[in-house]
């Protein structure tokens, strides 16, 4: 269970769901994911400063560590 | 057609462990249970104290490493030789099950006395949330490579 409180909901109302299987809340229209991680040790502040970045388009992962283009690359094929 | 590298990997490893995994499992279930004798011989008619034991599935093996991996939950598909089942804690495993759930305080407390140095890992509902069973796991004589896990849960 997260135990997150506003940072589940700020996530939550700005379209992020929870993905139980990577432990990562994503946007699939925005192409943005968050690890449990990453949230875990942000501020809601740096969170949304995240959450509100222009994208190119390009999925975009907010991990506590940088993940290798070899994990990206799965994960952009597991999310779509 | 994504590359499936670690995982193939894992499936070939997994297929060479089953004979140390078995000697895990009928070492620790054999132990459990002589361990358990007297309690169990003092049990009134109503109570139980079940032992049961399992070998995880292959499968089950590759998902939970996977799910104790860190951020994302994904493997490196590059960096395939970081990744063994040999880490898993459960592959061969013993669970206690006792009614009624007063039971499991003494059973847990003859089990850590014949497994002192086994590392405590209490299964819990959420992560830090109130814990469910008592669990641990170690190495025992049956194998170097595989480790063994109990779980003591109230029926």
């Amino acid at each position: 269970m997260r135990r997150f409180g506003t940072k589940d909901q700020i996530l939550e109302e700005a379209g992020y769901s929870y993905n139980f299987e990577r432990a990562l809340y994503i946007n699939r229209r925005l192409k943005k994911a968050f690890s449990i991680e990453f949230v875990e040790d942000n501020t809601d502040e740096e969170i949304t400063a995240r959450m509100n970045r222009k994208s190119d388009g390009r999925w975009e992962f907010y991990f506590n560590s940088e993940p290798s283009e070899s994990v990206k690359g799965a994960l952009e094929r597991i999310l779509g | 057609m994504a590359q499936r590298v670690v995982e193939d990997g894992l499936r070939a490893e997994y297929f060479e462990l089953p004979p140390d995994i078995r000697r895990v499992v009928e070492e620790l279930e054999a132990e459990v249970r002589h361990c358990l004798l007297p309690m169990t011989r003092g049990l009134a008619r109503y109570e139980q104290l079940v032992v049961k034991s399992r070998v995880k599935e292959c499968e089950s093996a590759i998902y939970a490493l996977r799910r104790d991996l860190h951020e994302g939950r994904t493997f490196d598909q590059d960096r395939s030789e970081a990744y063994t089942l040999k880490n898993l804690t459960d592959l061969a495993g013993v669970r206690v099950l006792l009614f009624p759930r007063n039971h499991v305080a003494r059973a847990n407390q003859e089990l850590r006395r014949r497994f002192p140095l086994w590392t405590p890992d209490p299964i819990r509902e959420y992560h830090e949330g109130p814990m469910l069973a008592e669990a641990y796991y170690g190495y025992c004589d049956a194998s170097e490579i595989i480790r063994g896990e109990i779980q003591i849960v109230p029926m």
